[in-house]
C-alpha cells in the first residue's frame, strides 16, 4: 500500500476506483477525489462479515455446532466468571482477602459485582441459615443463565460446625444446585482460587 | 464498692423486695430481688448508685423456674455490678428494663426469644434473630438439637 | 413528598455481612430505621451447652471472625473463674500478645472494607496486604489464618516457636511507617473529609444511654478501655494511653482506631520482651482429667466421667477491637457448661443506629455504617 505522500505525486489512473478497493491493490489517485478511511474500512467490513459468516456456516456444518460454537461461549465464560459480592460468615473474610494483593484472583477474570444481575457464580461463603433461605434462591433466581454456584467452606457444603444446631441449613445444596464444593473451615485463599479454576475446568467441558 | 454497701443503700429503699447482696468475683456484688420490685431497683442503682450503663441482660433456664440477669457498668465507680431475680416458669415475666436504660431494649427481645421471659411494657417485643413466628425458645433446657441423622430426612423442606 | 421504606440488605455492598437495615425515607433524608438482624443466627449458645468447655473454643473463632482470639480469650476467661482454675503468668502474656496481634489485623480489616464505602480502592489493597502479614504470626504459632483454636482452659495450647520473636519484631517495624500511609491516604485527602466529617454524631451521653462502648465511645471523648480501668490477663503491666478523639463522628472513630493499632504495637513490644527473658509453662498442672491437656486427647472414659466439680459462675469482660464484649458461663459441675451468654459490642452498636443515622442522607449510610465495623458473626452468634 502507498503512503497518502507518494499517492498525490503519482498520476491517476483512468479506471473508476470501486473495483480496486480489494487488499493489496493500488488506491485510487489524485485527481480522482480521494476515497476517506472510514469508508474504505467500511467496505472491506462490508466485504469480510458475509465472506466471515459463510465460512463459519460451513465450518458448522461441516464441524457441528458442538465443536464451534459451544467452545467460544465456554471460552467467554470461564475466563469472566463475576460472583455475586456478599458475605455470609468468617469464608467471606478469606474470600476477600483472595481479591487483596497477595492473591488477587482477578486475574483469573474473576470481578465480585454487587448486582445478582451482572454476576454468573454465587460463591456461598458462610453459614446459610433459614432466616436467610428464601433470600439466597430469591438472588439465585435472579442471576442471569447460565450461572454456577461454588459452595465455600464446610458451613456451605454440609453445615460443618453448626450442623446440628436449630437454624442452620445443613448445606446449601438443599437449597440451589451446587457445582463445585471448597472444603476447608475456612478455605485458604489458595483453596478458593483452586475452586474456581475446578469450575473453570468443568466449564471447558460443558457441552451444552 | 463492697456487697455490704450495696446493702447498706439498697434496702431501705427496696424493704423486703430485696433478697440479698452476694459477692462475686470480679464485680461490686450480685443483687438478688423479687421481680415487683425491678423498676424501682433499676432507679435506684441508675441514679442512687451511678450504674448509668446496662450492658447485659440474659437469661437462664432452670427447669423449674428461670432466671434474668442484669449486668451494669459504673463509670466513675468503675465497676460492674450483677442483678438477677428468678421468674416461674409458669409465668415468665418481668418488667422492662427499657424505660430505665434504653439499651435494654435488643437485649430484652433476645431473652425474650430465646429464653421465653416476656418483659412487660417493653416498647417493641418483635422477634431479633430467629424467624417472625418461630415458635420455639431454643435455650430452654426442653429444647433439643437435632442429631446429625435426623437432619437428611428434616432438611428436605425449604 | 412521599415516604417509604427501603430495604438495604441481606446482600448489599453497605452490610459487610448479612444483615438488612430497613431504612424509611422522605427523598433523600432518613427519617427512620429499623436493622434486621439474625440472618446469621447460628445458635452459638445453644450448641455450647452440648460442648465440653474446650470444644467452645472452635465456635469462639467463628463466634467473631475478624477478632478470632479476641473472643477465645473472653471466654477461657469467664471459663476459668466458673471452673477455679488459674493460668500460669506466661499464658496470660501470651494470650495477651494474641489479642493485641488481633486488635491490629481486626482495625486493619476493617480499615480495608470501610475505605471501600468511601470510595478509595487503593487502601483496601494495601489493607489485606499488610493483614495477611499479621496472619502469618498467627500461623506460625497456632496453623491456622483465622480459626485459631489456641486458647484452652488453664492456659494456651502450646508455647510459640523460638523464631516467632524475631518475626514478630520484624512485622512490628513493618507496620509502624504503613500507618502513616494510611493516614496518609485518608486523612490527607479531601474527598475523605467531605465524606466522614461530622456524620453519625453520637454524643457520650447518648453512648451510654444506648449501651454503645469501642472506639465509638471514645471517639466521643469518653475514656473508657477496660485495659484500664478494669485490667484482666496482665493489662495492670504493660504501659499504654487510651486512644480518644472528640466530634464522635466517623472521623473520629477512625482516628481513635488507628491509635488504637499505634498502642498495641507499644504493648506488644513490651509483651514480646518480657516473652523472651521468662520461659515457662503455658498450661497450668492439676487440670481436672476430663478438660484435657495440650495435644493429649481427652480419652473415652474422660467424656463419661461426671466429677463433681465445684459450681461457679463465671463473668469476663474484655475490650475487644470493636467494643466491650462480655461472657457469662454457668457451671453446674458437669464437664459441659450449664448456659453460656455473650455480650457482643457491635449488637449494642447497631441497636442505637436510629440515633447516628436519622437526619442524615442515604449516600451517608455507607460511612456511618462501615465506621461502627459491623461484625454480625458476633451480633447473631
Amino acid at each position: 500500500m502507498t503512503t497518502p505522500a507518494a499517492r498525490t505525486a503519482t498520476p491517476a489512473p483512468s479506471e473508476s476506483p470501486a473495483g480496486d478497493l480489494a487488499l493489496g491493490k493500488e488506491l485510487p489517485m489524485a485527481d480522482q477525489p480521494a476515497v476517506p478511511f472510514v469508508e474504505i474500512e467500511t467496505l472491506r467490513v462490508k466485504e469480510f462479515i458475509p465472506a466471515a459468516k459463510e465460512a463459519l456456516s460451513s465450518l458448522v456444518a461441516e464441524q457441528g455446532q458442538a465443536r464451534v460454537i459451544r467452545p467460544v461461549f465456554n471460552w467467554a465464560g470461564r475466563n469472566s466468571l463475576f460472583p455475586l459480592h456478599w458475605g455470609l460468615a468468617c469464608c467471606a473474610i478469606e474470600f476477600a482477602a483472595g481479591f487483596g494483593a497477595r492473591w488477587d484472583a482477578e486475574r483469573f477474570g474473576v470481578v465480585p459485582r454487587s448486582s445478582p444481575r451482572q454476576a454468573d457464580l454465587m460463591i456461598v461463603n458462610g453459614t446459610v441459615t433459614w432466616k436467610v433461605a428464601h433470600k439466597l434462591i430469591t438472588l439465585y433466581e435472579q442471576m442471569a443463565e447460565p450461572k454456577w454456584v461454588i459452595a465455600m467452606g464446610n458451613c456451605a457444603t454440609g453445615g460443618g460446625p453448626f450442623r446440628t444446631a436449630y437454624s442452620v441449613v445443613p448445606g446449601v445444596d438443599k437449597l440451589v444446585p451446587v457445582d463445585v464444593y471448597i472444603a476447608g473451615c475456612p478455605p485458604r485463599p489458595e483453596a478458593m482460587l483452586d475452586g474456581i479454576l475446578k469450575l473453570e475446568q468443568l466449564i471447558r467441558e460443558r457441552k451444552e | 464498692m463492697q456487697p455490704d454497701d450495696l446493702a447498706r443503700t439498697l434496702s431501705p429503699k427496696l424493704g423486703d423486695l430485696l433478697l440479698g447482696v452476694e459477692p462475686f468475683e470480679g464485680m461490686a456484688g450480685r443483687v438478688r430481688f423479687r421481680r415487683e420490685g425491678a423498676l424501682d431497683l433499676f432507679r435506684v442503682v441508675r441514679d442512687d448508685l451511678s450504674f448509668t450503663h446496662l450492658s447485659m441482660v440474659g437469661g437462664v433456664d432452670w427447669v423449674d423456674h428461670r432466671e434474668v440477669f442484669y449486668v451494669a457498668w459504673s463509670d466513675s465507680l468503675r465497676q460492674y455490678l450483677l442483678l438477677s431475680t428468678d421468674v416461674p416458669a409458669e409465668d415468665p415475666r418481668v418488667e422492662s428494663a427499657s424505660s430505665v436504660w434504653p439499651s435494654a431494649n435488643w437485649h430484652e427481645r433476645e431473652t425474650w426469644e430465646l429464653v421465653g421471659v416476656s418483659f412487660d411494657h417493653h416498647p417493641d417485643l418483635r422477634h431479633l434473630l430467629t424467624p417472625d413466628g418461630y415458635a420455639f425458645h431454643p435455650l430452654l433446657r426442653s429444647f433439643k438439637l437435632h442429631e446429625p441423622e435426623e437432619l437428611e430426612v428434616k432438611s428436605r423442606h425449604v | 413528598m412521599s415516604e417509604m421504606w427501603i430495604n438495604m440488605g441481606p446482600q448489599h455492598p453497605m452490610t459487610h455481612g448479612l444483615w438488612n437495615l430497613r431504612v424509611k425515607i422522605d427523598g433523600e433524608r432518613i427519617l427512620d430505621v429499623d436493622p434486621e438482624m439474625g440472618y446469621l443466627h447460628r445458635g452459638i449458645e445453644k450448641i455450647s451447652e452440648d460442648r465440653h468447655y474446650n470444644e467452645v473454643v472452635t465456635l469462639m473463632d467463628r463466634s467473631c471472625y475478624v477478632a478470632g482470639l479476641n473472643w477465645e480469650h473472653l471466654y477461657i476467661l469467664a471459663s476459668e473463674q466458673a471452673l477455679h482454675i488459674s493460668p500460669p503468668e506466661r499464658a496470660e502474656y501470651i494470650r495477651m500478645m494474641c489479642a493485641e496481634f488481633q486488635r491490629i489485623g481486626s482495625h486493619i480489616m476493617w480499615y480495608a472494607a470501610f475505605v471501600q464505602d468511601i470510595g478509595l480502592m487503593t487502601p483496601f489493597l494495601y489493607g489485606m496486604r499488610d493483614r495477611d502479614l499479621v496472619l502469618d504470626l498467627f500461623q506460625s504459632f497456632t496453623g491456622a489464618r483465622m480459626t485459631y483454636e489456641y486458647m484452652r482452659v488453664g492456659g494456651v495450647r502450646n508455647d510459640l516457636p523460638p523464631p516467632f520473636l524475631a518475626q514478630a519484631r520484624k512485622v512490628l517495624d513493618w507496620l509502624v511507617p504503613r500507618f502513616k500511609e494510611y493516614d496518609e491516604l485518608c486523612i490527607g485527602s479531601d474527598i475523605f473529609h467531605k465524606r466522614c466529617d461530622n456524620l453519625g454524631v453520637l454524643s457520650a451521653s447518648e453512648c451510654v444511654r444506648h449501651g454503645v462502648t469501642g472506639p465509638m465511645l471514645r471517639s466521643a471523648g469518653l475514656k473508657r478501655d477496660l485495659r484500664k480501668d478494669r485490667p484482666y490477663s496482665m493489662y495492670r503491666d504493660v504501659d499504654f494511653d487510651v486512644a480518644l478523639a472528640d466530634g464522635a463522628d466517623v472521623t473520629g472513630r477512625y482516628l481513635v482506631r488507628m491509635e488504637e493499632m499505634r498502642q498495641s504495637i507499644r504493648i506488644l513490644r513490651q509483651v514480646l520482651d518480657w516473652l523472651e527473658h521468662h520461659p515457662g509453662p503455658v498450661m497450668a498442672d492439676q487440670l481436672p482429667r476430663w478438660l484435657g491437656a495440650p495435644y493429649a486427647p481427652v480419652g473415652k472414659e474422660g467424656y463419661v466421667l461426671k466429677r463433681n466439680y465445684a459450681k461457679g459462675v463465671g463473668f469476663s469482660s474484655i475490650e475487644e477491637p470493636h467494643g466491650e464484649a462480655q461472657a457469662y458461663v454457668v457451671n453446674e459441675g458437669s464437664e459441659r457448661p450449664y448456659r453460656v451468654k455473650f455480650r457482643s459490642p457491635v449488637f449494642a452498636n447497631i441497636s442505637a443506629a436510629r440515633q447516628y443515622l436519622v437526619g442524615y442522607r442515604v449516600a451517608d449510610i455507607p460511612p456511618i455504617m462501615g465506621s461502627v465495623d459491623p461484625c454480625i458473626g458476633e451480633v447473631d452468634r
